[in-house]
């Protein structure tokens, strides 16, 4: 399997406090996989790295592993289409990264739909953007989007008016139609009420039919129904991996997080 | 879905038009050359600066109102529009008086002795005859008008690229823009600038060519200019403010971070805006200078760009015609009080005087209109006849 994003040894420290402490990962292609860990252990940071808002003091993030064919070695070389570390985060965002914020992060002033044609994967200059109108293809794929988020009913609605739980699904929404290859997804079931929840997990494992996923979640109970490898963080680095039971019943885990 | 909206808004467009037309129409018929001569030709220059204000305004709505950018400087490219424009009557008149004077000595001048009579009428009063290098391109009237664009729009190229890489945000960056005013400013006020320190360029009133007109021809004339410009702004920035890159501006306005990571180069967006409405800025200086006579450093200073914003605040942020509104009312409202026509209010012991006390209630209403409609005297007409879905 294809790697899609690795993330090799890195380490950033803020006025001393080191927030990820040597991080190893990876996730291949149309993989769903989930990161948990207490307050403090650095999932957002980790998030800010790959999308570009936060530099490591060292390290290395790729992205997009290809075989490429040597004739002159007789043999196949692993090489990388990006190395995140030079990019900017509107760059990183092209590459094919799309991130959901903590908090939902949507065009509070603007429609549901506007949102959604904002986001939209076209051409990003200025001078482009001035003369792009909709066209029946796009004004489908968003009514398509529109449903796989269940907000068809909402779309000329003023997105500042939507529910919490709307909100969030309407910031996946926009990672949609940007037709990303990663989706960095932090906490998506905060303040959500039990349907909510049951249906952004359907949202979730829907996506990962040809995406990437990683999910960022407090909530054990939401990353159980996710049925996918868990990675624990505790103190800027990997404390365990595994299944949600492997690493559940894991002593140090129990104690670091689990406890509590 | 939204075609109710835009076909209000394309008609919003056509009433705009319309209005300003009949308009100037109206003071045109009441004007001394063509009409009974009921409005003085004083008062239509007045007005054509009033419209000149009126574009600034719009240019300084789309870059605080629509993209957040509050810009404390835009008057200074204003300025640099009216310096531009300047150099080019105050030289040209110049060489034609000098060489009309010429013509009665018995020996025809040299070119050098033109050039330092030349110089020394314009700059004998910073105590100078040599023509600053800076004038290179006085005497042509296009090389001019192309600096009246380029000039300012270089400036804000460099200092929009430096600021917005660099994501200064906020206060910040309004802090430098008026920096950015003062230096500009300060440095106009030496005499040795090269546009003759704190006397700035007068006489340009005088259109060097068409003199024979007279100012009441003159005056409408640029009046004239002053209220197509204003409508094809107008319909310019509407334009592109309904499309989606207007829908983008808007959205670095509520939330920069989520259009970065959409995958926006942010950076670029807000420079465009920057450097388009600093140009629009300084052509609409080019136009107002003509039409006020005279400029000097102290037009520049950061204290009209404040007011600038003042007018947009009143009149109503992020909506076109508030920022029309609000720069023609007080801009007028400000002649009417400080030109000593306003009746002084006598209190028994003390005297209310209107030249001083203007900006006293100009401040008042300011506070008063902004605490009570966010979105300023548009937002309050908005709120009582226009519904909000």
């Amino acid at each position: 399997m294809n790697t899609l994003l690795k993330v090799e040894k890195i380490s950033v420290s803020f006025d001393g406090f080191k927030a990820i402490n040597s991080l190893s990962y990876s996730i291949g292609k149309n993989e769903l996989k989930a990161i948990i860990g207490p307050n403090g252990a650095g999932k957002t940071t980790f998030m800010d790295i790959i999308t570009g808002q936060t530099k490591p003091d060292e390290g290395k993030v790729l992205f997009g592993e290809r075989s490429v064919w040597l004739e002159s070695d007789q043999r196949y070389q692993v090489v990388w289409d990006e190395n995140l570390l030079m990019k900017s985060e509107s760059q990183i965002a092209l590459i094919g990264i799309g991130r959901k914020f903590q908090r939902p992060t949507v065009f509070e002033l603007k429609t549901v739909f506007e949102n959604l044609f904002i986001s939209m994967k076209k051409n990003r200059s200025p001078f482009s953007v001035l003369f792009q109108k909709l066209n029946r293809d796009e004004k489908n794929l968003i009514e398509k989007i529109l449903g796989e988020i269940s907000l068809k009913n909402e779309q000329d609605r003023i997105a500042g008016e939507l529910s919490h739980g709307q909100k969030q699904w309407l910031e996946i929404g926009m990672l949609l139609t940007q037709e990303p290859k990663l989706l960095l997804i932090d906490e998506p079931a905060a303040g959500m009420t039990s349907n909510e929840r049951r249906q952004t997990v359907e949202i979730l494992k829907k996506l990962s039919a040809d995406k990437s996923v990683i999910v960022v979640e407090h909530d054990m109970e939401f990353v159980k129904d996710l049925e996918c490898e868990v990675t624990v963080l505790h103190e800027g680095s990997i404390l365990s991996e595994g299944s949600i039971e492997h690493v559940s019943s894991n002593n140090e885990v129990i104690e670091v997080y689990l406890g509590r | 879905m939204t075609n109710s909206i835009n076909d209000l808004l394309a008609r919003h467009t056509l009433i705009f038009t319309i209005v300003v037309i009949i308009f100037s129409l109206f003071i045109t018929f009441f004007s001394e050359p063509y009409g009974n001569g009921l409005i003085s030709t004083s008062f239509v220059k007045t007005l054509g600066k009033t419209v000149c204000l009126c574009i600034i305004a719009l240019a300084m709505d789309v870059v605080w109102g629509y993209c957040g950018i509050l810009s404390l400087g835009h008057f200074a490219f204003f300025g640099l529009g009216g310096y531009m424009i300047g150099m080019w009557l105050m030289y040209e008149r110049t060489a034609i008086i000098v060489q009309e004077a010429a013509t009665n000595e018995l020996l025809p001048l040299t070119e050098t002795e033109l050039s330092n009579a030349i110089g020394n009428q314009i700059f004998g009063v910073v105590g100078g005859y040599e023509i600053p290098s800076i004038w290179m391109f006085a005497d042509s009237l296009g090389l001019q008008l192309i600096l009246v664009i380029a000039v300012p729009g270089i400036l804000a190229f460099i200092f929009g690229w430096l600021a917005f890489r660099s994501r200064v945000t906020g206060v910040y960056l309004s802090i430098l823009t008026q920096a950015l005013t003062l230096a500009l400013s300060l440095y106009l006020f030496q005499n040795d600038s090269g546009l003759r320190g704190n006397n700035g360029l007068s006489g340009l009133q005088n259109i060097p060519g068409i003199e024979y007109l007279g100012q009441e021809v003159i005056s409408i004339g640029f009046f004239w200019a002053s209220c197509i410009f204003l409508i094809s702004i107008f319909l310019l920035f509407h334009s592109l403010m309904k499309s989606k890159f207007g829908l983008i501006i808007t959205s670095i306005r509520d939330n920069e971070t989520r259009v970065r990571f959409l995958g926006y180069n942010v950076e670029i967006y807000k420079l465009f805006i920057f450097v388009l409405t600093a140009i629009i800025s300084s052509i609409a200086g080019a136009l107002y200078y003509p039409q006020a006579g005279i400029i000097n450093p102290a037009e520049l200073a950061p204290i009209a760009s404040i007011y600038l914003a003042v007018w947009v605040a009143i009149g109503g942020r992020g909506k076109l015609y508030g920022a029309i509104i609000g720069a023609a009312f007080v801009s007028l409202f400000s002649s009417w009080f400080t030109g000593g026509q306003a009746p002084d209010i006598p209190l028994g012991i003390f005297t209310i005087e209107w030249v001083n006390w203007w900006t006293v209630l100009l401040g008042f209403g300011f506070v008063i209109i902004t605490i009570f409609s966010e979105n300023g005297i548009i937002g309050f007409l908005r709120n009582i006849f226009v519904k909000e879905k």
